[in-house]
């Protein structure tokens, strides 16, 4: 009895301790959820359900899913989500390439002297500049030159803190303020890019004019070129490393699904040819499945499938984007002399369907290259065992030797959690850049799923279809939760 | 220092080190040109905002209180500053509470509580955002203060992550705590919460951070403009009076400057938080 009495006293001390937790949890997570999901089945539709009418709510099943999967504004939306989360690996490789500099840099102090010098120099000259021209034509090269200067001095003398700050500031400020402000950078007519672009486009359309060959045929042959080097460069990995497949199947069909489903929706909402899209799907498959097979390594060798899997992943996603440009590239060279003849413009970038998505992405990669994950990256590269390296010095490896045989695979666990909470993070982004930017167009071009959610919800009020797409989207984002789950290191994770 | 070395073989020379905080100066200088670029439109004036010149003829500093008087920004800036404060005070409180429970108490179920909360943090928040919008309305919250704070301030992400922090914390501590007599609540209060400091720390600068720039909630819920956080007041700005482009580049660096600020204070612990765990977003 006695046992017993502890045991409830025990209970009521820890309930105790939760009980301010577990009370807004409960009205807060778990309440909403019960309700999303019976809310999912109903017909609720605030027009016709509230205060002021109570028509009766009915149940109708699995109808709203139904309709979900027959609703084309669905599809669309999926697949500007996941058109906008191409950027994803532009901005892990910027996040790399950033770490990989900075850990270069740290520490290293015999550099000082020229560059002190150097800067020095800069910071007199704009000075003496400022002084007898004034703040006129020069001035702001002036400013710029007392900037790069600063920001030169400071980075030496701070042993490469400050580039870190510096790279972490625009994905710290982030949200919608820097919104409205790349909103106004992107303004066609009064925006600074464009202002930039022009004059290299109008040098660009006269070397068209003047030899529209170079581009008709080069470009094309020139992309065509880089992505068989692309995969000639994987078929020479798999020949050296040819022998059993240790990254396991799981791997192959991981990052062949990762590369070709996206690539082939992709392409074919861009409207390309289907034999374009279909080569192009085949091509990648086939690069992705070349990359799995790989045998053990004697240093840094993948440890298991999961991790195998990871780094197929983060390949194919890397892989992903770069033969889309390339097929771009392709199409677009023949086209460019007939476009060049009258002069080319700048892109409308918000206002225009084809580029409204590029244009947020390329903000996106702005404030993701000096995120969380190049910090991550940072973290996962100095704790990369530096035995490896001497090992590796021994045996006379390359610098593209020593990252591709140590420091990528070491990276794997790092490198597949990122992608994983990019995937999922992107799932569900994209509301608050299209809300303050584009308002979800032109034309629904970057309403993305959870833009979607919020129309539904909050603007036609149909309550009951709202909560059917946001399960679809919990369902899709579950898919790679587990993944992380059942393949993330725990060490990246917890 | 030895991993530096380790990642690159060759010997530093000067010309390389020089490259390298080249490159690195180059890639800062494109990473806070749009910064640049906003600062210096806040100073010009209207006609000259279309100019392709990124400087203005004459700084106008006065487009700065020009902003108080087209929109109440320090009333935005306000509310966003004491929603954000309220949400990290009960966050922080209830998830210490609740990871003290899920760390250091033996009770029966707790670890399937915990599972529940944990099973949770893979929830899209937009599952939640149709329901508790609902639930916001009955309750009479919405356009209030109360119904932003609330559903922001417990969170299963602070639980977990306060419960690893204290998981790290030797148990010795409050087993000599307890033969000296302490209840669970001294335990509690005089040991574990001032060791966990580093991890509230973190969690507090993550909450604070989050609730200051969050947007999709308070835009749904609040309908007076006086009562709009900063992000929302900034967004009806840019509806309201978007042509003025020098005004609202001012109201944006008024904006992004605390935040440069806040960053510049904190770095340290908000970098140590984000390798330690704080992986959110």
């Amino acid at each position: 009895m006695k046992h017993r009495e502890r045991t409830i006293r025990r209970w009521f001390t820890g309930m105790g301790f939760l009980l301010p937790s577990l009370l807004g949890f409960c009205a807060f997570t778990l309440v909403p959820l019960a309700l999303s999901f019976a809310m999912a089945f109903t017909d609720w539709d605030i027009m016709r359900h509230n205060q002021f009418r109570h028509e009766p709510l009915h149940f109708t099943g699995l109808e709203n899913f139904i309709r979900l999967f027959g609703d084309p504004q669905f599809w669309r939306d999926l697949g500007n989500t996941l058109f906008l989360m191409l950027g994803l690996p532009f901005a892990m490789a910027g996040s790399l390439a950033a770490a990989l500099l900075l850990t270069r840099v740290s520490h290293r102090r015999s550099a000082l002297r020229p560059a002190l010098v150097i800067a020095t120099l800069v910071l007199v000259a704009s000075g003496l500049v400022l002084l007898w021209g004034g703040m006129a034509e020069l001035g702001v090269w002036c400013l710029f030159g007392t900037l790069t200067a600063s920001v030169l001095l400071a980075g030496v003398l701070t042993g490469g803190t400050l580039y870190r700050t510096l790279f972490y500031l625009p994905s710290f400020t982030s949200g919608v303020a820097t919104y409205v402000l790349w909103k106004k950078l992107y303004n066609p007519h009064s925006g600074p890019i464009n202002f930039g672009l022009t004059p290299l486009l109008d040098r660009l359309a006269a070397a068209v004019r003047t030899s529209p060959g170079v581009f008709t045929y080069g470009l094309p042959v020139l992309c065509a070129g880089l992505a068989v080097g692309l995969v000639a460069w994987d078929v020479r990995r798999l020949r050296s490393r040819w022998s059993g497949s240790e990254a396991g199947l799981a791997a192959v069909v991981v990052g062949a699904v990762t590369l070709a489903v996206p690539l082939g929706l992709l392409l074919h909402w861009q409207g390309f040819s289907l034999l374009v899209t279909g080569s192009v799907v085949a091509v990648g498959a086939g690069v992705c499945i070349v990359t799995t097979v790989r045998r053990p390594r004697p240093w840094g060798r993948v440890r298991s499938a999961g991790e195998g899997a990871g780094i197929e992943i983060a390949l194919a996603l890397l892989l992903l984007p770069v033969l889309l440009m390339l097929a771009a590239g392709i199409q677009v060279g023949p086209a460019l002399p007939a476009l060049a003849a009258n002069g080319l413009e700048p892109p409308d970038w918000l206002g225009s369907y084809g580029w409204a998505k590029p244009a947020l992405m390329m903000m996106a990669l702005w404030a993701a290259i000096g995120s969380n994950n190049m910090i991550l990256y940072l973290a996962g590269l100095g704790s990369i065992s530096p035995e490896l390296y001497e090992a590796a010095d021994m045996d006379g490896a390359s610098p593209s030797q020593r990252f591709w045989h140590i420091t990528w695979p070491q990276l794997a666990p790092v490198t597949f959690f990122i992608a994983v909470m990019g995937i999922i993070n992107g799932m569900q982004g994209g509301f608050e850049v299209a809300r303050s930017m584009t308002a979800g167009g032109p034309a629904g071009a970057t309403t993305t799923l959870s833009y979607y959610i919020f129309s539904e919800g909050f603007e036609t009020g149909r309550l009951g279809y709202a909560s059917a797409i946001a399960w679809v989207l919990f369902a899709l984002v579950f898919i790679f939760s587990l993944l992380n789950f059942r393949f993330g290191n725990r060490d990246a994770n917890d | 220092m030895s991993e530096t070395k380790s990642i690159s073989s060759k010997p530093p020379g000067a010309a390389r080190g020089l490259g390298l905080h080249g490159l690195l100066t180059l890639l800062s200088l494109g990473m806070i040109a749009p910064f640049v670029w906003m600062v210096l439109t806040s100073l010009k004036s209207l006609p000259e905002v279309g100019d392709a010149a990124w400087l203005p003829k004459h700084f106008l500093w006065g487009n700065y209180p020009e902003v108080f008087s087209v929109i109440p920004f320090l009333r935005f800036m306000a509310n966003s500053v004491v929603i954000a404060g309220w949400v990290t005070l009960l966050q922080v409180f209830t998830s210490a509470l609740a990871a003290f429970s899920f760390s250091r108490l033996q009770w029966p179920g707790r670890d399937r509580v915990f599972f529940l909360y944990l099973g949770t943090m893979m929830l899209p928040g937009l599952v939640m955002v149709i329901p508790n919008f609902q639930l916001m309305v009955r309750f009479g919250l919405v356009d209030s203060y109360l119904g932003l704070v609330l559903p922001a301030a417990f969170g299963a992400f602070g639980t977990f992550l306060l419960r690893q922090f204290m998981l790290g914390i030797p148990r010795s501590l409050d087993e000599a705590a307890e033969i000296d007599g302490a209840g669970k609540w001294r335990i509690f209060w005089d040991v574990v919460l001032p060791l966990s400091r580093p991890g509230l720390v973190t969690l507090a600068i993550f909450t604070f951070m989050g609730n200051f720039q969050s947007f999709f909630w308070p835009l749904v819920m609040m309908k007076t403009v006086d009562k709009f956080p900063l992000p929302v007041g900034l967004l009806f700005f840019d509806f309201e009076h978007g042509q003025a482009t020098h005004l609202l580049m001012a109201a944006v660096t008024m904006s992004v400057v605390p935040l440069i600020v806040i960053f510049a204070v904190l770095q340290k612990q908000l970098i140590r938080g984000i390798q330690v765990g704080g992986v959110k977003g």
